[in-house]
């Protein structure tokens, strides 16, 4: 069952599975990407090139959203993919295989080198619009980029809703509305959401599993489904820095901060110093 | 490599000039329009001295006078929306009112806060109207060309990016708060246009049910002028009353590090760096905090930073502006009575 059918865009009362009034099974999608570990270091090396040292990690986001999945997968049955689009490294899809995922999916074409975001989600919703799907996990943001575009973006082009930064996911019967809490300003907003969904994932919706030895070896030698660019149906053309409508005209390192200036009197002479510093010089109080 | 041409079209040029209009989205919460919006409109008002065009405010939800009224003297143009429908945020009710205003009128800029609403409601809008958008931006300059270059950044702030845009309208972008000072001398004198509310006849895929809001009435530590945090220095929970005595006193607001969320002490809405927020006040203080980088990466664009610690070595001394080596039981008392002392002579 694609998005055409029944659970995506135009449903029909009559056109549901008999297997989907037996069972509430989940198909679940988390998409996932490999970045530079937060201690890695990172320098401009030119105006439009960096310097990432190799130190990988799985987008700590994307973890919390595998373990989403898999919780939900505990309690209804069903199957949880893990999805990337990257030429390079796969080693987020290890590591939702060793949490137990169950398939991993790499989409992966040389044209696609230098894409935005919004070919990236266009190139993920051209794979998940064909699959059967109850529920899409991402991260709130991948951690090298920061965009938070992909969740959203993937959420419109498969005409489903997204709820963005999940702090708490409910679901009683996965054919009916979940409840789903975000994170908002000094407070949390309670939404009710027909599924399917899109949700990306936010720090405080769990903690996610360190997986067992045992599993990542099994993940090592797990198999990787490699999807290209002709078996979505796109074209080079599409794709890459061609098609990006943002692109970066210069890298900066970040903005030097002034000599710290140390206030070496005795307490509580220290404090004042401060305070009239505060007031007179930097003038922020 | 992108061909020049996409990025450098003359054609590209003269419609961003031929569209008159910048526009702001003007977020609004029960009806008062966010500061982080008057701070855009006083850049766009910036901006427009060098392109000739006009501001606009979108100005979407219900019971909209006072908004349109605070409004007023900061921008030349609103369009408003006031529909009971859209008294509260779902990306789709928002996005299917604001696409086809934005089709119709074609904003060469359309830029909002860096908020809880901007973050969703952009990336989803720019997928749909096909064009541009660059998240969490800390700098924006406009060219005499009408091109808009944004400053964001990159790996929780480690690299910082400018960003340019492809031919298509409009350049997106949302932007941190305190990124621009709002201008309190506007005088402008703002055109109301109301615009007859869009809705879907359908049942709506997903809508609020309820807001949980959080104890105490501090602004989000991402929106606040002053933010004081503690680390683990500071022992445990029960001392935060030390924090929240100086926030009061500072009206700021309290953020804390990974290991004291993770530890349980404080939620994780306050916390600040890589896995948490970044922040950008006018005057963050910690108390407490090591300085570990995935910390100081989120109080990259901080104006003023001041650190107190124990440990003279601490590397959060690098990133600040004022320090002292100390105990923070001794000095965040003597701090909050210094500090009430010298701005109660103030008032």
């Amino acid at each position: 069952m694609g998005f055409g059918h029944s659970k995506f865009g135009f449903v029909s009362d009559f056109d549901i599975r008999i297997s989907d009034l037996l069972e509430a099974k989940m198909d679940i999608f988390v998409l996932v990407k490999q970045v530079p570990d937060p201690e890695a270091i990172v320098k401009v090396k030119s105006d439009t090139e960096l310097d990432i040292e190799n130190k990988y990690f799985t987008s700590f986001f994307d973890e919390i959203g595998v373990e989403a999945g898999l919780k939900l997968k505990e309690k209804f049955g069903g199957k949880v993919t893990v999805l990337t689009v990257d030429n390079r490294r796969v080693d987020a899809l290890r590591r939702g295989i060793s949490m137990g995922a169950d398939e991993a999916i790499q989409i992966t074409d040389p044209a696609l080198e230098g894409s935005d975001q919004f070919t990236i989600a266009r190139v993920l919703a051209s794979y998940l619009k064909e699959k059967p799907c109850d529920l899409i996990l991402a991260g709130r943001q991948a951690m090298d980029d920061d965009a938070g575009i992909v969740g959203p973006a993937v959420a419109e082009l498969l005409g489903i809703p997204h709820v963005n930064a999940v702090v708490g996911l409910d679901v009683e019967d996965p054919k009916k509305e979940v409840k789903v809490t975000r994170e908002v300003e000094n407070g949390k907003e309670v939404l009710s959401c027909t599924l399917p969904a899109l949700f990306t994932c936010q720090k405080g919706l769990n903690t996610p599993r360190i997986p067992q030895v045992m599993n990542v070896m099994k993940a090592m030698k797990a198999q990787i489904k490699k999807v290209d660019l002709a078996a979505l149906g796109l074209s080079p053309a599409e794709v890459g820095l061609s098609s990006a409508k943002v692109k970066v005209q210069k890298y900066l390192p970040p903005p030097k901060r002034p000599p710290v200036k140390v206030i070496k009197e005795d307490f509580p002479d220290n404090v004042k110093t401060l305070v009239k510093l505060l007031k007179e010089e930097a003038k922020v109080i | 490599m992108i061909p020049q041409s996409a990025f450098r079209n003359p054609k590209f040029e003269r419609e961003c000039k031929m569209s008159n209009e910048i526009w702001v989205f003007a977020e609004q919460r029960d009806g008062k329009v966010r500061k982080v919006a008057f701070e855009l409109l006083s850049a766009c008002a910036e901006f427009s001295k060098k392109t000739g065009q006009e501001v606009s405010a979108i100005l979407l939800g219900s019971g909209l006078q006072e908004a349109v009224k605070s409004l007023t003297p900061s921008v030349d143009k609103i369009y408003c929306v006031d529909d009971p429908a859209l008294t509260s945020y779902t990306s789709d009710a928002y996005l299917m009112n604001i696409a086809p205003m934005v089709k119709e009128h074609q904003p060469s800029i359309l830029l909002g806060g860096a908020t809880s609403t901007g973050k969703d409601l952009f990336p989803r809008l720019a997928m749909h109207l096909q064009t541009g958008y660059t998240p969490d931006c800390t700098g924006l300059t406009v060219g005499e060309d009408g091109r808009l270059v944004a400053k964001r950044p990159l790996f929780g702030g480690k690299i910082f990016a400018e960003m340019i845009f492809s031919e298509a309208k409009p350049q997106m972008a949302t932007v941190r708060n305190n990124t621009f000072i709002v201008n309190p001398n506007l005088s402008k004198s703002a055109k109301l246009i109301s615009v007859s509310p869009k809705t879907d006849p359908s049942p709506p895929k997903k809508k609020i049910i309820g807001l949980e809001k959080a104890s105490g009435a501090r602004l989000d530590i991402t929106e606040a002028d002053i933010v004081v945090a503690a680390g683990r220095g500071i022992k445990g929970p029960q001392h935060f009353k030390l924090m929240e005595d100086l926030a009061e006193v500072l009206n700021a607001s309290v953020g804390t590090t990974r290991a004291v969320v993770d530890e349980g002490w404080r939620d994780v809405k306050d916390q600040i760096g890589k896995s948490g927020k970044n922040i950008s006040a006018k005057l963050y203080m910690a108390f407490g905090i090591s300085g570990a980088i995935h910390h100081v990466l989120g109080i990259g664009t901080c104006k003023t930073v001041v650190a107190v610690d124990t440990d003279p070595n601490a590397l959060i001394f690098n990133y600040a502006d004022y320090a002292i080596v100390g105990d923070l039981f001794q000095i965040i008392p003597a701090l909050t009575e210094e500090l009430k002392r010298v701005l109660a002579a103030d008032r």
